[in-house]
């Protein structure tokens, strides 16, 4: 079993990366990854929603959605139990650390809206995965995009004090390198687990 | 505005993808093929003129302390119908985007629009303002993954376009690809503004 | 008044939610049998391209499936012609390299393999995905069930090799696996019986 926990996880934080791979969790990427700790604060609070998300709503789905036959109210209920922990997170985050609070502004509640996090919840019911898989591939996964987006900010730091040709400046370049990233990890792909 | 303004702007000035950048997550994902393009561009675009029509015509009912969470159960219901109607007509379609079309709910674009425009404008405005956004989108979507499937593929709406001896650069098709060409787009878009802005200054 | 107000809330967001969930669930009932019935359509339609000689197939319930070593077996078809057992169906679901690939394979009474198709899959575009090609598929059609198959890089294959697709070894190894347990398991639950 624990075989099983390290090849979901390995999978989600490498071979089939979220952001760089999956495209999920590209608006935060592409965002919120400037500098190296606002980056690793994002990626912490995602973490945590992510795999609060996936405890959550594999619940919802094994113990009210498939008993009452209602599966196609799915997507409204998981938002929903995604929605509540955002908030929750938020007023946490205010209350314990509020320099990162500030930091991270607009892009706290646009966890919400995070692809990656109703991906997920999406993905382990796909996938069928039983509860503490669905909370490890959850983990995982956030853990992956958090590498992926402090990986990004470590560059685009460095690119900042760049000289780079004007029509490229901002989004365009951002992508560019995005992509080299994205090559990078393709080389996981030959990864036998 | 007028109710055609509204409707134009979503397609070129305003374009949710190309200029205001929000939507990013299916815009990478979903363009490996141009039949794929056009179908979440579509469904997104039904998604979008429905949530902003409700919204609009609820704007009185929704206090504003609450309205983000009103906004999401509205936009993920008319999501799940979209997924209804495309799983029962639209079988190939379905299987295609997968889970790109529940995600639907989370594309920023939708809450943008119902934030920004519907929660304040009447159901006409408000139904262009969806409409033109939603085919601003379509629009986006198709010049990306008609770039991504010709070069990536060889193929456009799945028809082979070149002989048998030209070699796909399937990088195109695989994420890097995404990145590669809207970054590359996006490039170009930028270069084409300065110039039109330094011609007129 | 902060009372008053979650109180307001409340209900408003409740029959929002409410009318939402109503109106899906009329959605529902509307659309809920043509997706069943197309997903039927749609298996159906793959059974008799692996078996094209059968004409019905029954569902049969059999011990082992979806145990231990058979985990991947979903369900068997009996496929008839006239009345006749012309052979059966397996739906198998190995785990590929974007996760499950559901696959049906088709075996005639002889214990040859009549055929495979690929129904779903998350393989990679451009590589894994070439599985579901008639090129990758039709290799199976004739091989003996009997044979473990195994997979080779390139060259000709013999009676039990197949040739993986180059690029997907993953996909391939998870279709050929997905194979030999279908094979097997026809074998020796079924094909035994009727004096092989």
């Amino acid at each position: 079993m624990l075989r099983e926990i390290i090849v979901i996880a390995l999978g989600a934080i490498l071979v089939e990366n979220f952001v760089l791979v999956k495209f999920l969790g590209i608006c935060p990427f592409l965002g919120v990854s400037k500098k190296i700790e606002t980056a690793l604060g994002m990626g912490m609070a995602v973490t945590f929603v992510m795999a609060m998300a996936s405890a959550i709503t594999w619940l919802v789905q094994e113990y009210i959605l498939v008993p009452f036959g209602i599966e196609y109210l799915q997507t409204i209920a998981f938002i929903l139990v995604i929605a509540a922990l955002v908030q929750f997170v938020e007023m946490v985050l205010q209350k314990m650390s509020p320099g990162l609070y500030q930091a991270l502004g607009i892009y706290l509640p646009l966890i919400t809206t995070n692809c990656a996090v109703l991906g997920v919840a999406l993905l382990n019911v796909q996938k069928e995965y039983n509860f503490i898989n669905s909370v490890v591939y959850g983990t995982s996964a956030a853990l992956g995009f958090t590498l992926a987006i402090v990986l990004f900010a470590g560059i685009r730091e460095r690119l900042e004090l760049s000289d780079i040709p004007k029509p490229l400046q901002g989004f365009p370049i951002a992508l560019i390198t995005a992509a080299l990233l994205s090559i990078a990890f393709l080389g996981f792909q030959g990864l036998k687990l | 505005m007028s109710i055609t303004k509204e409707f134009s702007k979503g397609l070129i000035e305003e374009n949710p993808t190309l200029v205001q950048l929000v939507g990013m997550c299916p815009t990478l994902a979903i363009t490996t093929s141009v039949t794929n393009g056009i179908g979440m561009g579509l469904s997104t675009t039904a998604v979008l003129v429905g949530s902003n029509v409700a919204i609009s015509l609820l704007r009185k009912f929704v206090p504003s302390k609450i309205r983000i969470p009103a906004f999401v159960v509205i936009i993920a219901g008319f999501v799940t119908l979209i997924d209804m109607l495309i799983k029962a007509y639209f079988p190939a379609l379905s299987k295609s985007l997968g889970i790109y079309i529940p995600l639907i709910v989370v594309n920023c674009i939708i809450l943008a629009r119902a934030e920004a425009f519907a929660y304040k404008f009447e159901i006409g405005k408000s139904a262009a303002d969806g409409l033109g956004m939603g085919l601003g989108f379509t629009l986006a979507l198709m010049l990306i993954s008609s770039i991504r499937e010709i070069l990536g593929n060889g193929t456009f709406l799945g028809i082979p376009l070149f002989g048998e001896s030209f070699q796909p650069a399937l990088i195109m098709i695989l994420p890097p690809g995404g990145f590669l060409t809207l970054g590359l787009i996006l490039g170009v878009k930028n270069w084409l503004t300065d110039r039109k802005k330094g011609g007129e200054a | 008044m902060r009372k008053n107000e979650i109180v307001d809330f409340g209900w408003r967001l409740f029959i929002i939610t409410f009318s939402v969930a109503l109106i899906l669930a009329v959605g529902n009932y509307v659309t809920a049998d043509k997706i069943e019935r197309l997903n039927i359509q749609l298996q159906d339609e793959a059974r008799k391209s692996v078996l094209p000689d059968a004409t019905e197939f029954k569902n049969i319930t059999l011990e082992g499936i979806g145990q231990e070593e058979y985990k991947m077996v979903q369900s068997v078809y009996e496929g008839k012609k006239d009345g006749a057992t012309v052979g059966y169906t397996v739906n198998v679901s190995p785990n590929g390299f974007g996760g499950a690939i559901d696959m049906i394979v088709g075996i005639d009474t002889d214990g040859k393999i009549t055929g495979i198709k690929i129904v779903n899959s998350s393989e990679t575009a451009g590589l894994g995905s070439k599985a579901q090609e008639p090129e990758f598929e039709n290799q199976f059609r004739g091989k003996d069930a009997g044979s473990s198959l195994k997979v080779i890089k390139n060259g000709t294959p013999r009676e039990d090799e197949i040739v993986a697709i180059s690029g997907a070894t993953i996909t391939t190894n998870a279709v050929t696996d997905g194979v030999n347990t279908a094979a097997n398991f026809i074998r020796e639950n079924l094909l035994k019986v009727k004096g092989e």
